[in-house]
């Protein structure tokens, strides 16, 4: 059994309380043990570092310290936006060790950092540590028929130098995961663009036009679903849709699931368990695709390092 | 007309190119930025044309400018730009160097972006987690806006996807101290 520690971020226990009890679902399928932070606290999000600086690495450095506390090497981190904050602040305190110990002395009593511990997005631990073969392995109920756009946004795979994974211009470790499960992943354009974010609630009219973009694009590609792996992505896409259809004159009904449901259904974890009924957008309709098609020869696709050759190359 | 060079120092690029990390002069002012950018459309200046007020020195402009509230730090610029530069690192040290100094553009709009990340940072000095309805009622009371997104709350408070209390941490106090700290550390600098 594998172990991992766990950071689930202030929106597990609202907005994306269905990404974090699925992702429990998953990973008790994949036999890994997840382990809290203990007593962890917000990691600052877009406000600590749009406002100060000290505070924006205080608030995720006190995570890391407590974190260095436990067994495991890594922390998996549910949220984009709070991987993007606690992934920032490791890679710059161990770029630099004069500012580790300036922000160290925000949190003494915690401890004293000393960067043990990997800092992962879940979509990462997936593709990098779990293995599309071994997700395969664990289907037992095949999502054939449906097709999904795989929208990353822009803080997983972005920027290149602090993330280190995937490619920031179209990245593939979500299309390939879906296809394990057995769905289509379609030619999605907008895969890495942003929606708008944190001006959901002070700038909503920047989020409108920009998730009405991205909600085009995905309607365009074919799909009759978008999977996220963000909870800000998901609450845009979804929560705002209404409003985007309302303000563009356009019907798009199209539902907004987290990675971790589709696999959690894939893996013959009962409907009633996979919290659809708070999606915004009924999912219903997107769902009933499965089966519609037989399970035709599998795609091949092009391993990333490939994509990127072919994307220097150009 | 300014030339490059012209008025001796630029302490300003100074000031930028140290707090970001970047060398702004790297920048030759090919666009790729703007056409990246998901929010130049809503700049008073997009991304290209600030560059190039850094390196002329125009603090004031650049400070007054809403640009840097509106960069969503989604890092597609810097993703593109042929000379690799930290845009959204650039835009940051802008928007904390106007803070500092206290030079802040005015409009509607910035002053509503501001309060609600003022309002995030109160919610976790307060709970040391995000108070998501509480912050949504406090960002409609201080913008004077009461109704704002209310057409959303029946479904979304029935669907529980605004819990209506918090769990605040056991050691809230530690997060206070932090704050306390950070604060002394802004200070020193």
């Amino acid at each position: 059994m594998k172990k991992l520690t766990y950071f689930p971020g202030c929106s597990a226990h609202g907005t994306s309380e269905e990404f974090d009890s699925t992702l429990k679902l998953v990973l008790k399928t994949l036999d890994v043990e997840l382990e809290d932070i203990p007593d962890w606290n917000c990691c600052g999000a877009t406000s600590a570092h749009v406002m100060t600086e000290n505070l924006a690495y205080a608030l995720p450095m006190r995570n890391l310290v407590l974190a260095e506390k436990l067994e495991n090497t890594t922390m998996g981190i549910a949220c984009a936006s709070c991987y993007q904050r606690m992934k920032v602040t490791k890679v710059h305190m161990d770029e630099n060790p004069e500012l580790a110990k300036r922000i160290n002395t925000t949190v003494v009593e915690e401890g004293t950092y000393k960067g043990t511990v990997d800092v992962k997005s879940m979509l990462q631990y997936f593709y990098e540590d779990i293995g599309i073969e071994a997700i395969k392995e664990k289907v037992v109920k095949s999502l054939a028929g449906l097709k999904v756009a795989c929208y990353y946004g822009c803080l997983l795979t972005r920027p290149k130098n602090i993330t280190n994974f995937d490619s920031p211009e179209y990245p593939v470790s979500m299309d390939q995961i879906c296809e394990a499960l057995g769905a289509t992943a379609t030619e999605f354009d907008y895969k890495t663009e942003c929606c708008g974010a944190s001006f959901s609630i002070s700038n909503t009219e920047v989020v409108l036009n920009l998730s009405g973009q991205i909600l085009a694009m995905a309607k365009e590609s074919g799909a009759h679903a978008i999977v996220v792996a963000c909870p800000l992505c998901q609450s845009n896409l979804d929560m705002r849709q209404p409003d985007i259809e309302k303000q563009q004159g356009v019907k798009y009904d199209i539902p907004v699931f987290y990675i971790t449901q589709l696999m959690a259904l894939a893996f013959g974890n009962p409907i009633s368990q996979l919290k659809f009924p708070k999606h915004i957008i009924p999912v219903e309709g997107a769902l009933a695709n499965i089966g519609k098609v037989e399970p035709g020869p599998e795609k091949v696709k092009k391993p990333i390092k490939a994509v990127e050759a072919e994307s220097e190359v150009k | 007309m300014i030339t490059l060079g012209s008025q001796g120092k630029n302490t300003f690029l100074e000031a930028v190119n140290l707090k970001s990390g970047a060398n702004v002069l790297e920048c030759y002012q090919c666009g790729k930025c703007v056409s990246t950018c998901p929010v130049s459309q809503y700049m008073d200046f997009p991304p290209r044309e600030i560059m190039q007020m850094i390196k002329l020195g125009l603090k004031e402009e650049c400070y007054m400018a809403n640009s840097h509230w509106f960069c969503l730090t989604c890092s597609a610029c810097s993703g593109r730009c042929p000379r690799e530069i930290d845009i959204p690192a650039v835009m940051e040290a802008v928007r904390h160097l106007a803070i500092e100094e206290n030079h802040i553009n005015d409009s509607k709009k910035v002053k509503e972006i501001r309060k609600f990340h003022e309002i995030f940072l109160d919610m976790i000095k307060r709970y040391g987690r995000n108070y998501e309805l509480r912050m949504m009622a406090e960002f409609n009371i201080r913008t004077r806006n009461l109704f704002k997104d209310m057409h959303l709350a029946p479904k979304a408070l029935l669907k529980g996807k605004i819990p209506l209390g918090v769990k605040p941490l056991k050691s809230a106090k530690a997060i206070k101290r932090m704050y306390e700290v950070a604060e002394r550390l802004e200070k020193k600098k």
